[in-house]
């Protein structure tokens, strides 16, 4: 019986795979696990684009590094220019009683910036270069603020209501409902199907956006990064974006089972996951994010400069250990499940009601 | 009983409406038409007994076996509904074979059992199009080679003539006799009378969610006293014939030809009266034909739904 219980799994998610990944309605999902690509591709361009410029003004305008370090507050302008040479860029300007300037000047990667009153040094900015542990944390920020809870939350919206709930608007649910198959294999076969597809294109998304961002480091760069954990971190990554498929396309597949417009439980959903922060420990663990948030391989507690807002975003309050993590998600998804396969056990064909 | 379909007290409502309300159905073998007009329960009834819906009372039970258990009842059974849809971009193979395979059929059984199935409905050199150009009449055949596809005992058929032209209706019905004739049961739904009249063993007439008739066609009309039976007689002395069968006191009725060659007769007592007209009928009377005129579907259609839909 479990033997063709699995095989009648099999058919069903070979007869939902092209539905999963080539049907019209889907189309945003690609976009959604897209944009994120093309933003980091984005930065990725812009930050090299910016270095090629730095280093152009750097051959035109050479100093050190050191040389640049050594400058230190209350030296005067004639001093500075003496030490370091004539800035690749000069602003000044005059109050009553006052002449301000800003000299600019950069390594090839990082841009100082020296700001004099009355000639003499008050001020030293410094703008680095983009380095992978910083641009990991805004990654951290991104991945959980944008790629899970809206791109991999509405992606899931798109395809695991679809699975029934689709299929009740183009009137063919019926086929199935007509074979010698129990209504729980059926749920079970179409969200595996939904998993596949969503694992796949949200998985490859994330490998994508990762491989984007490291476009503008050097081989050394990535190379150090790889070896020193990076690995760890991006299989992190794939492996929570294939955790949020898992979650998220329970709910959703019991959704479209449960209602006839998934807007409204998608809504609920979406504002209950964004409450999660608010939410004492017990309802927390009531969210797919709270696990999320707990597996993302993000540093917590972040970097100190970080604002509090992408604080509160990027870090779980009270993090679940990864078994932990990694069981509530699965019992959260099992109970789901649970509901939406009794729920397609009670499933009634009235498409005209549909 | 088990090579019945049974219906005990069964109801169903959508909310306030009524789809059917207090159905005892015990269904045999043969070709079983659902008569009545939209929005009867016909659907309904289908509907049920496949367990795309169920019962808001009651139970149903196809060869024994609970609607509500699929994994058997769709070993035996197979429905071909009224919806007119099918998977996006699928070939007529395809989609038999496709929904074939869920029965647990090895990929080459599957194979050669879509294939014979697709040939029995005559759809074998458009197996390999896509369904979406096919036309009416294809994909009603297509639905139909799928439900009998795994050659099952019960088959459900929500108007399977629909769209389809006059040879392929005919080698239609002819498949459902076939099917009939091998003890399995064949239930349809239809509009067009005439056709009920000619393939079915029974009929089951619904009018507002109600079962009012059911039985072999001949059985119910005897059975509705209130109108009395018409007998049309072919004869060369009709007047003489007339005034003869009028003697009888169970004729209501007697009304001669315009060509004076026959008579329409009303009678509430068909036994007595063919009995009677046995005895005129050696007495001289020059009889041609006998045939009964509202021995029909199209007669109980109207008797017992035609008044109800007249006066709604």
């Amino acid at each position: 019986m479990i033997g063709q219980w699995l095989s009648q799994i099999g058919l069903v998610i070979r007869l939902e795979m092209g539905k999963t990944f080539f049907s019209r309605r889907g189309l945003w999902v690609y976009l959604l696990a897209l944009a994120p690509v093309l933003i980091w591709l984005a930065h990725s361009m812009i930050e090299l684009n910016q270095r090629q410029e730095r280093q152009a003004l750097n051959a035109a305008h050479p100093v050190s590094t050191a040389a640049l370090r050594s400058i230190q507050r209350g030296m005067i302008i004639d001093d500075v220019v003496k030490q370091v040479g004539e800035p690749f860029a000069k602003r000044e300007f005059r109050r009553p009683n006052i002449n301000f300037a800003m000299y600019q000047y950069t390594d090839g990667d990082n841009v100082f910036s020296f700001q004099f009153q009355d000639d003499r040094l008050m001020n030293i900015g410094e703008r680095d270069r983009d380095t992978i542990p910083k641009d990991s944390l805004v990654f951290a920020s991104v991945f959980q603020f944008f790629f899970l809870r809206l791109a991999v939350f509405f992606g899931c919206v798109g395809v695991f209501t679809n699975l029934f709930r689709g299929e009740m608007l183009d009137k063919s649910l019926h086929f199935y409902l007509l074979t010698p198959i129990r209504r729980e294999i059926l749920a079970v076969g179409k969200y595996l199907a939904g998993l596949i597809a969503t694992v796949v294109i949200f998985c490859t998304s994330t490998f994508l956006q990762l491989a984007a961002l490291s476009l503008h480091f050097t081989g050394s760069e990535i190379s150090d990064y790889l070896a020193g954990g990076g690995w760890g971190h991006v299989a992190s990554y794939v492996g929570v974006t294939a955790a949020a498929c898992l979650g998220y396309g329970s709910i959703f597949l019991a959704a479209g089972l449960l209602f006839k417009n998934p807007i409204i439980p998608a809504a609920t959903v979406l504002v209950w996951e964004g409450a999660n922060i608010f939410l004492p420990a017990a309802l927390k663990k009531v969210s797919v994010i709270f696990y999320l948030q707990s597996l993302s391989p993000v540093v917590a507690p972040p970097d100190a400069n970080m604002p509090a807002l992408q604080k509160l975003l990027v870090t779980a309050a009270e993090p679940a250990t990864p078994a932990v993590a990694v069981l509530g998600l699965l019992t959260l998804t099992i109970l789901v499940l649970a509901v939406a396969a009794r729920k397609a056990r009670k499933l009634e064909i009235n498409y005209s009601t549909d | 009983m088990n090579d019945r379909i049974v219906l005990d007290n069964v109801s169903r409502f959508y909310g306030e409406v009524l789809g059917v309300n207090r159905v005892t159905l015990s269904v045999p073998p043969g070709i079983t038409s659902l008569v009545g007009p939209n929005g009867s329960g016909k659907t309904t009834l289908m509907n049920l007994i496949t367990g795309l819906v169920r019962p808001t009372r009651g139970s149903i039970q196809v060869l024994g076996i609970s609607p509500s258990d699929p994994e058997k009842l769709f070993r035996v059974c197979a429905y071909a509904t009224q919806f007119d849809s099918f998977p996006r971009g699928m070939t007529g193979f395809q989609f038999v074979y496709s929904y074939l395979r869920l029965s647990g059929m090895s990929h080459d059984d599957c194979q050669r059992t879509t294939a014979f199935a697709i040939g029995r409905v005559n759809l074998g050199e458009a197996a390999h199009r896509k369904i979406a150009g096919y036309s009416k009449g294809m994909r009603q055949r297509i639905k139909l080679a799928q439900a009998i596809a795994h050659d099952p005992r019960v088959l459900v058929l929500d108007e399977p003539l629909n769209g389809l032209d006059p040879l392929v209706r005919a080698e239609t019905i002819a498949l459902f006799r076939e099917f009939a004739a091998q003890g399995r049961h064949v239930i349809v739904s239809s509009h067009i009378l005439h056709e009920v009249d000619t393939i079915s063993d029974q009929v089951i007439l619904l009018s507002n969610g109600y079962v009012v008739a059911e039985g072999q066609i001949r059985g119910v009309r005897e059975e509705m006293s209130e109108h009395p039976m018409q007998v049309i007689i072919r004869c060369t002395r009709a007047n003489v014939l007339a005034s003869r069968v009028f003697e009888q006191d169970h004729v209501v009725e007697v009304r001669l030809h315009a060509d004076g060659g026959g008579l329409l007769v009303k009678t509430r007592d068909a036994d007595r009266f063919y009995r009677a007209l046995n005895h005129l009928a050696l007495d001289g009377v020059g009889i041609e034909s006998v045939a009964p005129a509202d021995d029909n579907v199209n007669s109980l259609y109207e008797y017992l739904i035609g008044g109800e839909e007249s006066t709604r």
